[in-house]
């Protein structure tokens, strides 16, 4: 059983809380991601995990054994972990094979069984014939893939990485997030992995983490988090997002109405809590939106609509992204089918299901 | 505007071609001449005879162990200094940068204070107090030599390691903990190939820099008759001259210089690992727990030996009376007022030390900003050669830089032997090397597009140069000229050969004052030159408005 569970841990330099109170339980064989933006303490926790650093408070736990607490840590090297380092880390002076080797011989495997399972792991990561080369003579991409095969070739039960492709340009990016979604599923490893680039999170995950100054905000399966944030700062940090002010006129849970953008209320779920006449924020994302062109006769059809003119179309290719703005002011973005043509000054309504909608006390 | 590039790309050939070139190949032709005539008899002579090959044995030795004994002195501090929580960093630091300052030459004749075989103070105390003459130990050595030389030469490799030690990424080492290692097995199979290249460049310059000092080899080597290879081509120069055989044994001696040089470069370039960029992380701190004091305690036997115990010394000689265990029964100040108002040759060589340092710095660094401005700013043709050609004082010690100079000089038409002018040349040949690197460091971090913004405007050049470039460069520019200041005013290897009467130095004068004999005068002239060489700094410092550089020159 290689799960982790992080019972509100906090850890603090000086006057900077870089986790706070965090409560995390991370299942055997997951592949979950921490994501967040620069400085929200993902590195901090990784390292906390990987047992580089004692917690303040709280207690980390693998397989209900206590491996961090604020009396004390099991080393780093006892905690039979992996870990990939965001600048990968390869030692520059040892060769591939050497690399790869350096965990097996520290574990007084015996040279046959090592060469036998160097082989394989390198193979597994596409790098078999490299074994005499030195990191300097490797890519990028080659030189990831040699600190990966050095973390799996002990087959740890746990492997954390931090940012592993961030140093990687995109293409190579996309082609080593499929090779590593696809080596978890194989190995059963239990992945922790950072990032702060949502699709990749969103791509990878089992189950996402998203943090925000040292804390937890939401932590669910990427389709849930995309579509249900549980906050305004979720929702703004996975991907593009309309945030509308409204008011609600009617508290009614699922069949609420609020008023937005100007024109008749809508319908829409509204969490527990929130009061007639309360503020609030409407997060729907640009996709969501479908835009419909006001002609003379379907004048009268804006109906549960958000009613608007074009300002800006832009065309990039495979669809068409599109400003309209609201009767109240408010800027709207829309992504559009590419076929769909559309002029600035058109008038138009804009509709969205309404569980693709979020709403937030303002 | 290819008229001032080509004005200045010809003002830096003569000035190299006079300052190094030339007196290089005269010295060449030196060697392998006599009386007009090509000959190889200067090199059999100096491979061959017991005296010659001995010295080059001995320096050979000298280096050798300087360099293993900075390696367990230097590495030691650098990583407590780098990688623990040892108390007193900076002061540690702090002790690295004065033993480097420290003219060797006055850690010399303090030793000799202390351990000098029968007037040594502290072989006196072991010998008639303590009864324990076995424990005596007899500064006039190989041994004496080496432990002197090396408080002046570990500091480089401190700086290396504390440097390369530093940059060596976390995660470098914390992959391998996380792989199982411990943290022995992580500091063996790790850390210490990674800064093996400095550690080993480190150990290199201390040996080239070690073989050269020809104050400490004189004054400690000379009584114990351990000959050495600037002593034995000073020896050379008594009448009558022989300046074949020192010119064969000066290019032996470079032979030498340039190998170490050589392995040096090659160590650095080959084997230094570039850490990618991206985050990198700073180590964490090594706990010592209750070890810290013990490592503490080597810092400060450090400092005692190499700080403290030398300028305690020459301050307690030079204000005693006579110099022994019962000194401070008789304290004065006559030994000062001797050497500051009695001994005239102090006040002269006072200024011309302070005039030669002052100018050589100063027409190093101009050097250096013509050839560092042509190299990174015009693709003239033969740029890079005047860069090399720069660099090669690097491998010439101060005495082979006087025996050259000396060569090319009396076949001159122009009777510079025995002035300041030819102590210039000597100081600038030796040093501009530095210049040229500062120079060369300070102008890369300014972008070109200032100074063509500049020109745009419609500046001419020599106005672009004085107004954007030279103020942009100037912090850069003047840590070159205190690097070259301090070793030049404190100069000795290639004075020694070079000076007359009038155009004795410092260093010179302090040697001259020691061979007459009288101990006390010399350490009061020896603390009246620290003082000099000390406020000097300071003052540049001040007039710089920069911080008083801690580079150790490489
Ligand atoms: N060793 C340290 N000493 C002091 N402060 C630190 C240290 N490490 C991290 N911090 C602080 O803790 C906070 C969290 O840092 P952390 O490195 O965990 O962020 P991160 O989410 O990994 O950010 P990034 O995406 O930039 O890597 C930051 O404010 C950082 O400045
Ligand atoms: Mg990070």
């Amino acid at each position: 059983m290689a799960g982790i569970v992080i019972d509100r841990v906090t850890k603090r330099f000086g006057t900077v809380t870089a986790v706070r109170d965090l409560t995390l339980d991370i299942h055997d064989r997951e592949f979950v991601t921490l994501l967040g933006p620069s400085g929200c303490g993902k590195t901090t926790l990784l390292r906390l995990i990987a047992g580089f650093m004692t917690p303040d408070a709280g207690e980390i736990r693998v397989g209900a054994i206590p491996l961090s607490t604020p009396a004390g840590v099991v080393p780093p090297e006892r905690r039979g972990m992996g870990m990939v380092f965001q600048n990968y880390a390869v030692w520059p002076h040892k060769t591939v094979y050497q690399n790869v080797a350096f965990g097996l011989e520290v574990r007084r495997v015996s040279k046959a069984d090592a060469r036998a399972r160097v082989a394989k792991v390198l193979e597994s990561v596409n790098l078999a014939g490299l074994e005499a080369r030195y990191p300097s003579e490797l890519s990028g991409g080659q030189q990831q893939r040699v600190a990966l095969a050095r973390s799996l070739v002990v087959e740890p039960g746990i492997l954390l990485l931090d940012e592993p492709l961030s140093n990687l340009d995109a293409k190579l990016r996309e082609r080593m997030r499929w090779e590593l979604k696809d080596l978890q599923r194989r190995t059963g490893i239990t992945f922790v992995y950072v990032t702060h680039d949502q699709s990749e999170a969103l791509a990878l995950s089992d189950r996402i983490a998203v943090m925000h100054a040292g804390e937890v905000m939401q932590f669910a399966a990427p389709r849930e988090v995309y579509r249900r944030p549980a906050n305004r700062t979720v929702a703004d940090f996975m991907g593009l997002v309309n945030l509308l002010s409204g008011r609600v006129v009617r508290a009614a849970g699922d069949a609420s109405l609020v008023a937005l953008g100007g024109g008749q209320p809508l319908t829409l779920a509204v969490p527990p809590g929130i009061a007639e006449s309360q503020a609030v924020q409407v997060a729907i994302r640009p996709e969501s939106l479908t835009l419909r062109v006001l002609t003379a006769a379907a004048a009268a059809d804006t109906a549960e609509a958000l009613v608007g003119k074009v300002a800006d179309v832009t065309f990039l290719g495979n669809i068409t992204d599109c400003h309209v703005t609201l009767d109240d002011g408010t800027r709207v973005r829309v992504q559009v089918d590419a076929r769909q043509d559309l002029d600035v000054g058109q008038r138009v309504t804009l509709r969205f299901d309404r569980d693709t909608a979020s709403v937030f006390t303002g | 505007m290819p008229r001032v590039e080509a004005l200045l790309l010809a003002a830096c050939v003569v000035a190299l071609a006079l300052l190094v070139v030339l007196p290089l190949t005269f010295l060449l032709w030196g060697s392998m001449s006599a009386e007009g005539r090509p000959t190889l008899e200067h090199f059999r002579e100096a491979l061959t005879s017991r005296l010659y090959v001995q010295a080059l044995r001995n320096s050979l030795v000298l280096g050798t162990w300087t360099a293993l004994l900075s390696v367990v002195i230097g590495v030691p501090l650098a990583w407590a200094v780098s990688r623990t929580n040892v108390p007193g960093k900076r002061f540690i630091h702090l002790t690295a940068v004065v033993s480097y300052v420290t003219p060797p030459y006055l850690t010399a004749i303090a030793f000799v204070n202390l351990f000098s075989p029968n007037a040594g103070i502290v072989n006196r105390f072991l010998r008639d107090v303590a009864g324990a003459p076995a424990l005596t130990f007899n500064v006039f050595s190989m041994s004496g030599l080496v432990l002197v030389t090396v408080l002046h030469t570990f500091p480089f490799v401190y700086l290396l390691a504390s440097t390369a030690l530093t940059s060596v990424d976390a995660s470098m080492e914390e992959s391998a903990q996380i792989l199982g290692a411990s943290r022995w097995r992580t500091a063996l199979a790790v850390t210490a190939p990674l800064v093996a290249p400095a550690i080993l460049s480190g150990a290199l310059i201390a040996f080239v820099n070690a073989i050269a000092l020809f104050g400490s080899q004189a004054i400690i080597g000379l009584p114990g008759r351990v000959f050495t290879l600037p002593t034995r081509i000073y020896a050379l120069f008594d009448y009558p001259p022989q300046y074949g055989l020192a010119s064969a044994m000066s290019l032996l001696f470079v032979g030498i210089t340039v190998a170490a040089l050589y392995l040096q470069r090659r160590y650095l370039a080959r084997r230094s690992y570039v850490t990618l960029a991206g985050k990198s992380n700073r180590p964490q701190l090594v706990d010592l727990g209750a070890a810290r004091h013990a490592v503490f305690a080597f810092g400060a036997m450090v400092f005692v030996i190499a700080v403290l115990a030398p300028y305690v010394t020459l301050l307690a000689v030079s204000l005693s009376k006579s110099w022994g265990l019962q000194f401070w029964q008789n304290l004065t100040l006559q030994h000062y007022r001797f050497v500051l108002f009695e001994y005239d040759v102090t006040r002269r060589a006072m200024w011309n030390s302070l005039l030669l340092a002052s100018a050589a710095a100063t027409l190093t660094v101009l050097i250096g900003s013509l050839v560092g401005w042509l190299d990174l700013r015009t693709s003239l043709r033969g740029r890079k050669l005047l860069d090399y050609a720069s660099l090669i004082p690097l491998g010439l010690p101060g005495i082979v830089v006087a025996v050259a100079l000396i060569q090319f000089w009396l076949r001159m038409p122009v009777p510079i032997y025995g002035t300041l002018l030819i102590i210039l040349l000597a100081y600038t040949g030796r040093y501009v090397p530095l210049g040229v690197r500062s120079a060369n460091s300070a102008f890369r971090q300014i972008d070109a597009s200032l100074e063509e913004t500049a020109r745009i405007t419609g500046a001419g050049w020599f106005r672009t140069f004085r107004s954007v470039t030279l103020p942009l460069a100037r912090p850069g520019l003047f840590a070159g000229w205190l690097l070259v200041f301090v070793p030049a005013v404190q100069e000795l290897s290639a004075s020694i050969l070079l000076f007359s009467s009038e155009s004795i130095t410092l260093a010179v004068a302090v040697y001259n004052l020691y061979e007459t004999g009288s101990l006390e005068p010399v350490a009061a002239l020896s603390i009246v030159t620290m003082l000099i060489i000390t406020g000097a700094i300071l003052l540049a410092t001040r007039l710089g408005g920069g911080k008083p550089t801690t580079t150790v020159a490489g």
